[in-house]
């Protein structure tokens, strides 16, 4: 009860942590969700991506900037978040909280690294594909976009993590 | 509304209620938190559709997926 209370802090002071970063960080503090996320987007889509300091990834040919808003902190608090909690009854031991949340955490920031990566993706085809759905400027289509891909992005994720909670609850018991 | 379509509405409610509280604590609860809803701020705006948008798509994906069933049984059934 003692460890699961203190699993529980430490998600909570990580969460607050993240988004403390975020506020406070430029673009160059965030490479480390940037660089990845616009490598990704670069082998997706075929775009060229350059380190522009200050600025973010810029791909010139396209006229698009991968800046700090599309850093997806948010989203890696979420699904760091999300993933320990739904973990949190297997923290039994000092080992197990450890492993949990070092678990929680390389999945939230891989999820988070795709999951942005297909919102930048999809939002780069919005860009020159503009939709227009009743009075909704681009703007608003793009924060629909964000919405509907992160919340998708994570309603996955759980999914995930609950199947090999379960695949690893059976093959304790050994079915 | 379909019974059908409403049972697994509440199913999918209940399987995407982690994600869900989840997303709402990072983008809704952390930033009020952080006094983010100051008057003449676009952050109530913002939170309007955040709150609104998650709900809305999965009843969107939930009568998607009815409708879609519905659809091929029926489909089978003619042919058949």
């Amino acid at each position: 009860m003692k460890t699961k209370l203190v699993a529980v802090i430490v998600v909570a002071l990580t969460v607050w942590g993240l988004k403390r970063h975020y506020s406070d960080a430029g673009a160059d503090d965030l490479r480390w969700m940037l660089s990845p996320t616009a490598w990704l987007v670069s082998t997706a889509t075929g775009t060229a991506f350059t380190m522009a300091p200050g600025e973010g990834y810029v791909s010139h040919e396209r006229l698009f900037v991968i800046e700090k808003t599309c850093a997806g902190v948010n989203f890696l608090a979420a699904a760091f978040g999300m993933v320990a909690f739904g973990f949190m009854h297997r923290v039994r031991s000092t080992v197990s909280c450890v492993s949990v949340l070092g678990a929680s955490l390389i999945a939230g920031y891989g999820a988070a690294v795709v999951v942005n990566a297909v919102r930048i993706v999809i939002a780069m085809w919005l860009a020159t594909h503009p939709i227009t759905l009743f009075t909704l400027t681009a703007g608003d289509v793009h924060r629909f976009e964000g919405i509907a891909v992160y919340f998708g992005g994570l309603v996955v994720l759980a999914e995930l993590a609950r199947r090999i909670d379960r695949s690893a609850f059976l093959a304790r018991c050994g079915r | 509304m379909n019974l059908g379509i409403r049972a697994a509405i509440v199913r999918a409610f209940r399987r995407a209620a982690l994600p869900l509280a989840s997303y709402y604590a990072v983008t809704l609860a952390l930033p009020l938190a952080n006094g983010a809803a100051r008057p003449g701020t676009a952050f109530v705006e913002h939170a309007l559709v955040v709150l609104v948008v998650p709900p809305f798509l999965i009843v969107l994906a939930c009568m998607t997926r009815g409708i879609a069933r519905g659809l091929l049984c029926a489909c089978r059934q003619i042919s058949y």
